[in-house]
This record gives structure tokens, sequence and C-alpha cells, in this order.
């Protein structure tokens, strides 16, 4: 095959994933792309896709249309897929009557790997006092350490983690966000974390992916985003020719509980310009004043019933 | 493969469950010989039954552990369903993404463990039967009255069944659904089965009347299966369960 964009070693790639469960679509026409070198929050409210999305990318789970890839091919393709990628699906992966130790040393085995590579692992998450305790006994945070440390078994370049933070204790995420900051900073590995929260994962990730209800919100850095926080609020009589006008901006226009619109992801200025060069009418044009957690809800939050019957 | 084999096997050997079920397997042997032996008058006082030196007895005292499948099969179930159960089905499949090489692992081990299961309980029968046989004064035939050959079909027997528990697994992923359902077939279904007109005449070829065939024991109304044709019947519903494993394993999402 000819060599595609998507074919950067350690590059995540979704194109236009779907996966439709009985008449729920979970996954609606996702594209995006996660680099290396980068730590990626993959965020959205709970019941986002987010799961669902990662499952289709590591070949768990079969996409109704679209595909997902890592170095340019399908996750079952990969040379040696335990090796090249860590994932993590919730913490939950677990023999409860195994201890730490036999269930990473079972994944030593299936991936060839030498069994002191388990004893490694669990070092470098801070569980070895714990290796030897069945996990039934375990708390959520190291359930979390756990989880990670079959992770990063096979040393892998791309690392996948739905909610890693959930049940981890302040110095724990502390601790994470080292970690997977010198992941990507100093060795170039491409990080990907989910999260419901983005006040969990703001100061780890450098760059955002925003889903909500199956659906793709905001791609980029969270410098952009948090530039953008703020938002802009507009009064209109005529908020689709509105809508309309500052489409070009690639802006996110929501309506606002007091009949006002928000826009997200452009200035003031560039909201006024596009508005008066379209020549939409507007009664109030402000600055809004939001932290990036309500930039976050406001992103994902459901849209506005139509009016009429809901079916 | 030997990698994901090793894996697999050591699964099996890194929880209890697999030890509390051989126990239970050896008991429900022993309990069979014991009762067959304790319950047979030896020809005394008018029993209805053939005494213990007639080579059908002493074939079907041995026959007895095969019983212990009962463990096999649902030891086969639990190797399955226990990774989609505690969600070790991800990590799985994402070290070996080529879902039909797991399930080929998996089907060896249970294998494994099946012929291990199977062997123990034929040693304790074999256990069993030699001194109580020695203290009644009763010789065994163990080649000559086929005494051997019928604890050969109980390792059979036990052995397939494990093999038939993962492609039930995989059937059906939720484990207590899966469990009860094999044991309700086995107890209940398959019996019916025997004893509705037309219906019935498939009977012998079902997975626990040829496995009862094997190890030379007659169940049901219509005339069983040799052992020989048990074994072959009863392997091609290993085979099936297996494919069917195989088969739903790949086309289905991994939960």
């Amino acid at each position: 095959m000819s060599p595609e964009p998507s074919a950067v070693e350690g590059r995540i790639v979704a194109s236009a994933l779907t996966k439709v469960f009985g008449e729920v679509k979970a996954v609606d026409d996702l594209s995006f792309t996660v680099e290396p070198g980068s730590v990626t929050g993959f965020l959205g409210p709970n019941g986002a896709g987010k799961t669902t999305t990662l499952r289709m990318i590591l070949g768990l789970a079969t996409p109704t249309s679209g595909a997902g890839t890592i170095s340019g091919v399908a996750y079952a393709h990969l040379p040696v897929p335990g090796r090249t990628v860590g994932a993590v699906l919730e913490a939950t992966s677990f023999h409860p009557g195994r201890s730490a130790r036999n269930h990473l040393r079972v994944f030593c085995a299936a991936a060839g790997l030498p069994d002191k590579r388990a004893d490694e692992v669990l070092e470098w998450v801070g569980l070895t006092q714990a290796a030897r305790y069945a996990v039934h006994g375990f708390s959520l945070g190291m359930r979390q350490r756990l989880a990670l440390a079959t992770a990063l078994l096979g040393n892998p370049r791309v690392l996948l983690l739905d909610e890693p933070a959930n049940g981890l204790d302040p110095e724990g995420i502390a601790w994470l966000r080292g970690l997977l900051r010198h992941f990507a900073d100093v060795d170039g590995r491409t990080v990907l974390i989910s999260s419901h929260v983005l006040s969990e994962v703001e100061q780890t990730v450098d760059r955002v992916v925003i889903i909500a209800r199956g659906r793709f919100i905001y791609e980029g850095k969270l410098a952009d985003l948090e530039g953008a926080s703020g938002g802009v609020v507009v009064r209109t009589p005529t908020p689709d020719q509105f809508a309309t006008a500052v489409a070009s901006l690639n802006a996110k226009v929501t309506p606002r509980a007091d009949g006002s619109l928000a826009v997200v992801g452009a200035t003031p200025e560039a909201v006024g310009r596009a508005a008066w060069e379209a020549h939409v009418e507007l009664h109030e044009l402000r600055a809004g004043s939001s932290s990036l957690e309500e930039t976050f809800l406001r992103l994902t939050a459901e849209p506005a019933a139509p009016p009429g019957p809901t079916p | 493969m030997i990698n994901l084999i090793r894996a697999e096997w050591r699964k099996v050997t890194t929880v209890k469950l697999g030890w509390g079920m051989l126990l239970g397997a050896l008991a429900l042997a022993a309990l069979g010989v014991v009762a067959q032996i304790a319950s047979n008058g030896n020809g005394a006082n008018g029993s209805p039954l053939p005494p213990l030196s007639a080579a059908e007895t002493q074939r079907s005292i041995a026959a007895s552990a095969g019983s212990a499948y009962l463990f096999s099969v649902v030891v086969g179930i639990i190797l399955i369903t226990t990774e989609f159960r505690h969600f070790t089905s991800r990590p799985t499949f994402l070290i070996e993404p080529r879902r039909g090489r797991v399930i080929v692992a998996k089907v060896i081990v249970a294998a494994v463990v099946g012929i291990i299961y199977g062997l123990a309980c034929a040693a304790l029968t074999a256990a069993i039967m030699a001194p109580w046989f020695a203290a009644l004064g009763v010789s065994i035939g163990w080649t000559s009255n086929g005494v051997l050959l019928s604890m050969l079909g109980d390792i059979l027997v036990i052995a397939i069944f494990a093999v038939v528990g993962i492609g039930v697994g995989v059937l059906v992923r939720n484990q207590i659904a899966a469990v009860i359902g094999a044991l309700v077939y086995l107890f209940v279904l398959e019996p019916l089965i025997d004893i509705i007109p037309v219906v019935k005449n498939a009977y012998p070829y079902l997975p626990g009347a040829a496995g009862a065939a094997i190890t030379g024991v007659n169940r049901g109304s219509l005339a069983h299966l040799n052992a020989v044709q048990g074994g072959f019947v009863l392997l091609g519903w290993g085979l099936f369960f297996a494919l069917c494993g195989w088969i739903l394993t790949i086309r289905r999402d991994i939960p």
C-alpha cells in the first residue's frame, strides 16, 4: 500500500467510526487524530461513547462503519500488538482470586515476555508489596495501578487508558501525571487518556478530543480551548442566520438558558465581524466569563429539545 | 501458539477453582464406584444383579467414574466465561487479537485439564476397586473383562466434555446461565428426549448418551451405540462445540 498520512508510527486515527447497538448510535461518524509525543485527553460525559470508541480502535469491537488505525493499520494487523500498544479499559480486568503477580505472569506468557517483567512493572507502579495478594482485596487505586502495570508489560509505544485517574488519590494522580508526561515528552510515545471530568486531566494533557452523545464536538490544543474558554455571549433575533454567519469560524454555537447564545472557540472581535459582514442583527455581544470546566460542560451539554412532541 | 497455551495453563493453575472442581470430580467418581460395589449383593440372597465377578458388572463399576464429566464440563464453561465475567477477555484479546488462536489454546488446555481429571478419577476408581475386590475374594479382569478399557472411556468422556464446556461458554457468555443450562440439559432435557416418541430415535447420538456408550453403560430405552461409535459421536460434539466457539469468538464483539 502507498504510504498514507495516517501511517505515522504511533499515530492513532479514527475515521468516521460508527457503532450502532440495536437502534442506538453509540458512536456516530467520529473522526479524530492522536499524535505521538503528546498526551491527548479523550473527553466526554458518561455514556458519550468513549469506551466504545476505544474498543473499536483496539479491535475488541467491530465498527458498524468507519475504521480505527494505529500506526496506519488496524489493531489486529499490528506486527506485535502486545508490545506496540498498551491499553486499559476500566480497571476491572482481573480475576479476583488471582494474585497481582500471577495476573501479570499470565500475560507475560501470552506476550512471550520473560516473567521478571511482571516484577519490573509491579515495582514501577508501586505494587511490589501487594504482588502476592489476590486482587479481590485491592482498592480501586491499587486496581488502577495494576491495570496500568498490565498495559506497560510490553513496553508499548502507544498507550490508551480509559479513566486512569478514577480512584487514584491526589498523590497517585500526580504520580500518573509525571509518568504520562515523561512517556510523551521524553520518549515520544503516544498517550490517549479518557475522562468524563476535564479538570481531572487538564494538568496532564496538551491536546483534547471532546465527544458527546457519540458525536465529535471539538479537537485541538487544550491551550486553544482555554483561550476561547471565556467564549462569547450573543443575543440576536435571528439565531439561525447568526449560526450560518459564524459557521466559517469553526466555533460552536449553543443556546443559553436565558435565550442568548454562547459561542465557544472564537473571539468577540471575530464573532462581531462575522455578524456584521452577514448583516445579522445583534442585540448583545460580550466576552463570556466561564472556566474551562464550564466550557467543557457547555460544549457537551444536551441540545435544547426541539419544539413539538418528542419521539 | 505455545505462548498462548502457557498463558491459558497459568490461568487455570493460578486460581483455586480448578483444584476445587477436581476434588468434586473425584468425590462424584468415588461415590459412583462405592455405591455400585456396596449395593451389589454379589449374587447372594437372590440379588437381581449379576455377581461382582461378572465382566459386565466390573465394567459398569469402572464406568461409573465417568459421571465426573459433570465437573469437567463445568470447568470448561468456567474457563471461558470467567474471561467475560471479569473482563480478562480484554487483555487476553489485546495481546492476541487473532481470536481463533486464543480459542484453540483454550480448547487444548481444557482437554489437558479434562485428561488430568479423567486420569485422577480412573486412578481413584482402581484404588477403591482393587483392595475391595481383594477383600471379597473376587478377582478383577483388568484386561480380560475390559475394566481398563472402561476406565480409558472415562478419561475420554471427561476430557471431551471439558472441550464441550468451552463451546457452551462461548455460546452462553453468562457464567451462571451457562453452567445451569448445561446441567439442566444433561440431567433433565436429555433424559426427557429419551421418552418422547420419534424424537427419541436421536437420543443415542446426544452428548450425554454418547458419553455413556463410551464407558459401556446402557442408558436410555433404545439400543445404544457401541463404545467406538459413542467415542466418535462424542468427539464430533466436542469438535462441533469447539468450532462454534471459534466462529462466534471471531464474529462477536469482546465485552
